[in-house]
C-alpha cells in the first residue's frame, strides 16, 4: 500500500504544461504569416536604409533578363495582376515585396508594381539586402 | 476487500488518456510555427509609385527632380552629378523646404540596381518621401 501511493505521486500532472503549450501554439499559429516564395533568388541591389517588413509576405522576383517569379513559378506580366487579386482576396492585409535583381530594367520594375497596385494592393515595397551583407 | 480496490484502480488506469505522444506531437508544431515566424520578414525600402498609373513622370511643384539615364548617369535639375554628389543635394533641398517630396524619374532600360542606389542615398538626405516613374 505505501509503495503503490508513493508510486503515484511520483508521477507529473501534466495538463498545466499541455494548456500552456497548447496556448503558445496558438498563439504562433495566428501571428504566423505565410510567405509567398518567389521560388527564385536574384541578386539584390543594396540599400543602407532598408527596413524589415513584417508582414510583406507576397514575394515577386525579376530576374535579369526579365523573367517574373511569383507562388514558385515563372509568370508573365499580364498573369501578375490576377494572381494578385486572388491572393488579396485570400488574405486582404497581405502586403508586397518587388525583389528586383540589379541588372532588371526599371521600367519592368514600374510595370510590375502597377500590376500590382491595380490588383488591389496599395502597400508596395522595393527589395533590397543591407550594404555589406 | 483487498481485491475490489485492485480493480477499481485497474479500471481507472486504463481509462486515463496518455497525454505523451499528443504533447510529443504538439510540440513539433509549436517548433515548426517558431521557426517559420522568424523567417517570415522580408527587407526592402517604400518607394511610392504615382498612382496615375502608366505615363509620364510629371514634377510635382517644388519637388527635387532627379532622373537616371539608362547608361548610368544621374542628373539632378538637368545638372549631371555623381552618385555620391545625390545625398548632398538632397540633404540641402531639404533643409530649405523640409516638406517637400523627391521624385526620381528613371529611363525605361536603367538598372533596378542604380534606381534602388539612388533611393537609397535619397532616404539617407533625409527625405523619405521618394516616388519613382519611367520613362520612355
Amino acid at each position: 500500500m505505501q509503495q503503490r501511493r508513493q508510486e503515484e505521486e511520483i508521477g507529473i500532472d501534466l495538463a498545466p504544461m499541455l494548456d500552456f503549450v497548447l496556448n503558445l501554439l496558438i498563439f504562433f499559429i495566428i501571428t504566423t504569416s505565410f510567405v509567398k516564395e518567389a521560388g527564385i533568388s536574384v541578386d539584390r541591389p543594396e540599400a543602407l536604409t532598408a527596413e524589415f517588413h513584417e508582414s510583406g509576405n507576397i514575394l515577386i522576383a525579376i530576374r535579369s533578363n526579365g523573367d517574373i517569379w511569383m507562388d514558385r513559378r515563372q509568370v508573365e506580366l499580364r498573369e501578375v495582376r490576377p494572381i494578385v487579386e486572388r491572393l488579396h482576396i485570400e488574405r486582404p492585409d497581405d502586403t508586397v515585396v518587388v525583389i528586383g535583381d540589379k541588372a532588371a530594367p526599371a521600367a519592368l520594375l514600374a510595370q510590375v508594381m502597377d500590376e500590382v497596385k491595380l490588383g488591389g494592393i496599395d502597400e508596395v515595397s522595393v527589395g533590397a539586402a543591407h550594404a555589406g551583407g | 476487500m483487498p481485491a475490489r480496490r485492485h480493480v477499481r484502480e485497474k479500471r481507472g488506469e486504463s481509462t486515463g488518456i496518455d497525454l505523451a505522444p499528443m504533447l510529443d506531437f504538439v510540440m513539433n508544431l509549436l517548433i515548426f510555427f517558431i521557426i517559420t515566424a522568424v523567417f517570415a520578414k522580408e527587407l526592402g525600402i517604400d518607394v511610392s509609385r504615382p498612382s496615375a498609373g502608366i505615363g509620364a513622370a510629371t514634377k510635382e511643384a517644388g519637388s527635387l527632380l532627379i532622373t537616371v539615364r539608362a547608361n548610368g548617369d544621374i542628373l539632378i535639375d538637368e545638372r549631371l552629378v555623381d552618385i555620391r554628389a545625390v545625398r548632398a543635394n538632397v540633404e540641402r533641398m531639404h533643409a530649405l523646404k523640409p516638406e517637400n517630396g523627391v521624385m526620381i524619374a528613371a529611363e525605361g532600360s536603367a538598372g533596378t540596381g542604380l534606381l534602388v542606389q539612388v533611393v537609397d542615398q535619397v532616404r539617407q538626405g533625409g527625405v523619405r518621401n521618394v516616388s519613382f516613374g519611367t520613362a520612355r
